[in-house]
């Protein structure tokens, strides 16, 4: 049947003088290509090594990037319809590898691929199917950016369209050889998409197009691990300071930047009108390195970054979460911070008065550590001993904040009538997640020292929490300073022992928010679902699982005194109040007291009369059916 | 300007204090320890003239070794270097450090190593959070033969001298010139602390810590005040039943209130 259709043509003969104008054409189009990717790729070679990149394992880097570039899987499932426009313009250039090799060969009267053969019939039109979708996705990505015009797209910038116009111009001269036979016609054709080729080239590194040739590296190399913060090397390693500290892989990532706001549209700050704007971040980097070079002792807070937006971060992981090109937001942010923080640099009276506390007592709300002896008491709590199944691990909301000390004794009530055997430590610290977050290196080691100093003397094997922020600092950041014992957060434990709980039925319908360290951190997100769906019918905020829209707590920002702007629990609470469910499932003591202020603050604010939905963590719905001790 | 700041390594706050066996001092294992707070201003406002005039933040310490750790972190918020006078044998043995040591005695070691620095400024905290005896500043000045000022919030360097300010009751204060050299015990909470970072921590490393040991100081005389015994607060909790009539009852209310509770 393929016989029927038309057959692609190529013009025959050409000339000396075509072939030279080729050549020197192309030569100009590589030359001016390299002579602004040549630089880059030194600024990202010139970079310092990271000190803990490991290629090994392989098999997970293939994956990513069989998944994320090749299948475009996270560009189609955040974005499904932009995403697919793209996806389609991405297969296409892939498809027309060949065509293009073949095609610049032509010229010389080498081409390889016989229009007229078989197999050159089959793979032309198989190229010609991935044209005509390249060039109605192009034309559709081009009518969003330059007519709706999402405001994450920032500014309208003709390179997009010029760009745009390129892509169509490739598919549709590629397309229209198919249906010339003249002559003439045939090689004014072949000269349009030759130029139009070599025009492309060197926009490429001058424009977001560079992503092209980088971002297929940044995902194939990436660190590894959702926002994981990298340990710092050597005496002289405060974190992100100056240039001389940007690693090839944060250098490597900040070139690979599309600029398509995905991290800027999901970012909790940057909606509640913080100047921090994760994509600043990432190009700030980039504007950096132009500058001042990979080498530089130039400090990196000033010119291209600034100091307030980097602690504005609530380290949701959203941005980290949605960039298409991998790149890894929360490790620039905390290294930033890290180089602030580390270097006495970053003066801010709350975060001072935090640390000193911190340096001086065990938690992070500053009480008497009397307080925390004084509940253990009180619940007759079990102290551990290395005898018990688990180490409940009460962390600094859990031993002192009064509503984290509900949740724990909701939770014990359930242990106990599970009967699996616990116990607390006599004394215990804070586990250092807000220091980490807010780059504190000195405090963080202090007590991540001092923590498993503990937990060793005892021989602990397994610790339970109700903290997800305490569940992943234990498991991932303490590893710099030693061997943790495996830690689970309550909602994994319950959800075990889900058939052995009849949590009482209410009519009313419930709505789990997904805390940023539990969902995106760990990808807990059934269990927890699991256990509230045991006492109503749970419904879905508009944002949930991975897109979870963040409380406002975390990254340290809960001891840093009042936000500027609207507040982000404010936003959050207000969508989960929307959905018309009478009670809010938490999962985290943060988002528990975040929560708490907020929702009151909806009632009698901004829906005065309308009740508040009642706020409950997981383990006081698991534990209200109860036979009452 | 050329600053000795005397620091004290005291029990942390939240440590849980426990009396020991003899009950001449209280249990030192398992103690966690921090820098006293007065002396974490003086250090701190030594380091805030420092950081505006230049010159030399030397911190000096009396004490067993564990105090180590704390004149480390004094080196890490950016002291110069350090001195350490360590005194366990004064102690009669067995990690004591001061216990048996009294104020002048400390003084007396301080004064000694103070001397050959000849600073211009000597800062210490009006007290300690342990003994709370509130006297070390002031006799080191006396034993140094330079004027003193105490309860100091603030230190701002004159032509002649310094301008200090000085903390009275009641929300008053009280500024006073004095020349140079001179001894200062500072109040807490005149500025803000800084906290300790990393890089700090990493150059304090390479600054220069003396040790000294106390009986090489040789400043004699047995101490004349000793620690007999100490003793936690009894706490007593005790209700009475006002008898008689509502007036009558009022009426001794208010009488007890006077005399036994001295609330009125
Ligand atoms: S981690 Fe969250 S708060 Fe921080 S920049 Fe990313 S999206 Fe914004
Ligand atoms: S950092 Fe990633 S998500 Fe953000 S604009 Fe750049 S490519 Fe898009």
């Amino acid at each position: 049947m393929i016989a029927f259709l038309p057959t692609l043509a190529e013009p025959h003969q050409f000339s000396l003088g075509e072939r030279l104008v080729f050549l020197a054409l192309a030569a100009l189009s590589v030359y001016f290509f390299w002579r602004r990717f040549g630089p880059i790729l030194n600024r990202i070679w010139q970079s310092k090594k990271d000190p803990d990149f490991h290629l090994r394992p392989v098999g997970r880097r293939v994956w990513d990037f069989v998944w994320e570039v090749m299948l475009q899987a996270k560009v189609i499932r955040e974005r499904p319809l932009a995403g697919i426009a793209h996806a389609l313009v991405f297969w296409a250039f892939c498809a027309f590898a060949l065509v293009t090799l073949n095609h610049c060969a032509t010229i010389f009267g080498l081409g390889f691929v016989d229009p007229a053969g078989r197999l050159g019939r089959l793979y032309f039109y198989f190229a010609a199917v991935f044209a005509v979708g390249c060039a109605v996705a192009i034309a559709g990505l081009f009518v969003r950016r330059f007519l709706v015009r999402p405001k994450w797209l920032g500014e309208l910038s003709w390179e997009s369209g010029l760009i745009a116009l390129l892509i169509f111009l490739l598919m549709a001269t590629y397309l229209a050889a198919f249906f010339v036979a003249n002559a003439s016609a045939l090689r004014a054709l072949w000269w349009a998409h030759t130029l139009t080729l070599l025009a492309f080239l060197p926009l490429i590194p001058h424009t977001k197009h560079l992503h092209l040739v980088l971002s297929p590296f940044t995902v194939f190399l990436s660190r590894g691990g959702f926002s994981r913060i990298p340990p710092l090397s050597g005496d002289e390693d405060f974190g992100l300071v100056a240039g001389k500290d940007l690693t090839r892989i944060v250098s490597l990532q900040a070139y690979s930047c599309v600029e398509c706001g995905r991290c800027t549209e999901h970012c909790p700050a940057n909606n509640t009108g913080k100047i921090l704007n994760p994509k600043e971040i990432v190009l700030g980097l980039r504007g950096y390195l132009n500058e001042f070079g990979p080498g530089s002792d130039q400090l990196l807070l000033g010119k291209y970054e600034s100091q307030e937006a980097v602690f504005a971060c609530t380290t949701c992981g959203a941005c980290e979460f949605q960039c298409p090109v991998g790149i890894e937001h929360v490790p620039m942010i905390v290294g930033l911070r890290r180089g602030a923080v580390n270097t006495g640099a970053w003066d801010d009276d709350h975060g001072a008065k935090f640390f000193l506390a911190l340096e001086r007592g065990s938690n992070a709300l500053g009480m008497s550590a009397a307080e925390r002896d004084k509940f253990v008491e009180k619940n007759a709590l079990p102290i551990f001993d290395g005898t018990q199944e688990y180490c409940l691990w009460l962390g600094c909301m859990g031993g002192y904040d009064p509503r984290g000390r509900e949740i724990v004794v909701a939770l014990v009530r359930v242990m106990r009538h599970l009967g699996v055997t616990f116990g607390v430590l006599r004394k215990e610290k804070c586990t250092g997640d807000p220091v980490r977050r807010l780059g504190n290196d000195l405090l963080f080691q202090q007590l991540a020292e001092a923590n498993l100093e503990a937990l060793a003397q005892f021989k602990t094997r397994k610790i339970i929490s109700i903290c997800p922020h305490c569940v992943r600092t234990i498991q991932e950041d303490w590893k710099e300073f030693g061997a943790p014992p495996e830690v689970e957060h309550h909602s994994e434990f319950l959800a075990r022992f889900a058939s052995k709980l009849t949590p009482v039925q209410s009519q009313e319908k419930i709505v789990f928010h997904d805390p940023c360290y539990l969902g995106r951190y760990r990808g807990v997100y059934d269990q927890p679902r699991k256990i509230a769906a045991l006492a109503g019918e749970l419904v879905e905020a508009p944002r949930s699982r991975e897109r979870s829209f963040c409380c406002g707590a975390g990254g340290g920002l809960a001891f840093l005194g009042e936000e500027k702007g609207e507040r982000v629990s404010h936003v959050r609470a207000a969508e989960l109040a929307a959905t018309g469910a009478g009670v809010v499932a938490a999962a985290c003591p943060f988002c528990n007291t975040m929560f708490r202020d907020a929702l009151a603050f909806q009632a009698s604010e901004s829906r005065p009369g309308a009740p508040a939905p009642e706020l409950l963590d997981i383990a006081q719905i698991a534990a209200r059916g109860l036979p009452e001790n | 300007m050329k600053i000795v700041v005397a620091i004290k390594q005291v029990p942390e706050r939240d440590a849980p204090v426990r009396i020991a066996a003899n009950a001449k001092w209280i249990e030192e294992r398992d103690l966690a320890w921090a820098m006293n707070e007065p002396d974490a201003y003086a250090l701190e406002e030594a380091l805030q003239l420092k950081e505006k005039l230049g010159g030399e933040v030397i911190v000096l310490s009396a004490g067993p070794e564990r105090v180590g750790s704390t004149i480390r972190e004094a080196l890490a918020k950016g002291a110069d270097r350090a001195i350490h006078i360590v005194c366990d044998d004064l102690a009669g043995g067995a990690g004591g450090g001061l216990r048996n040591l009294d104020a002048l005695s400390v003084a007396k070691l301080l004064a000694a190593a103070t001397k050959p620095e000849s600073p211009d400024l000597v800062l210490t905290g009006l007290q300690s959070e342990d003994l709370g005896l509130g006297q070390t500043g002031v006799i080191l000045a006396e034993l140094l033969g330079l004027p003193h000022a105490t309860l100091i919030l603030h230190v701002e360097k004159t032509d002649a001298g310094i301008k200090a300010k000085r903390e009275l009751e009641e929300g008053w204060f009280q500024s006073i010139e004095m020349p140079l050299p001179a001894v200062l015990t500072m109040q807490s909470g005149g500025t803000k602390l800084r906290y300790a970072t990393l890089m700090g921590i990493k150059r304090a490393k390479t600054k220069e810590l003396r040790v000294l040991n106390a009986a090489e100081l040789s400043v004699g005389a047995p101490p004349v005040l000793v620690l007999d015994q100490i003793a936690l607060p009894r706490k007593q909790k005790s209700t009475q039943i006002l008898g008689g009539s509502p007036k009558e009852a009022a009426a001794t209310l208010v009488d007890k209130l006077k005399t036994e509770a001295r609330v009125l």
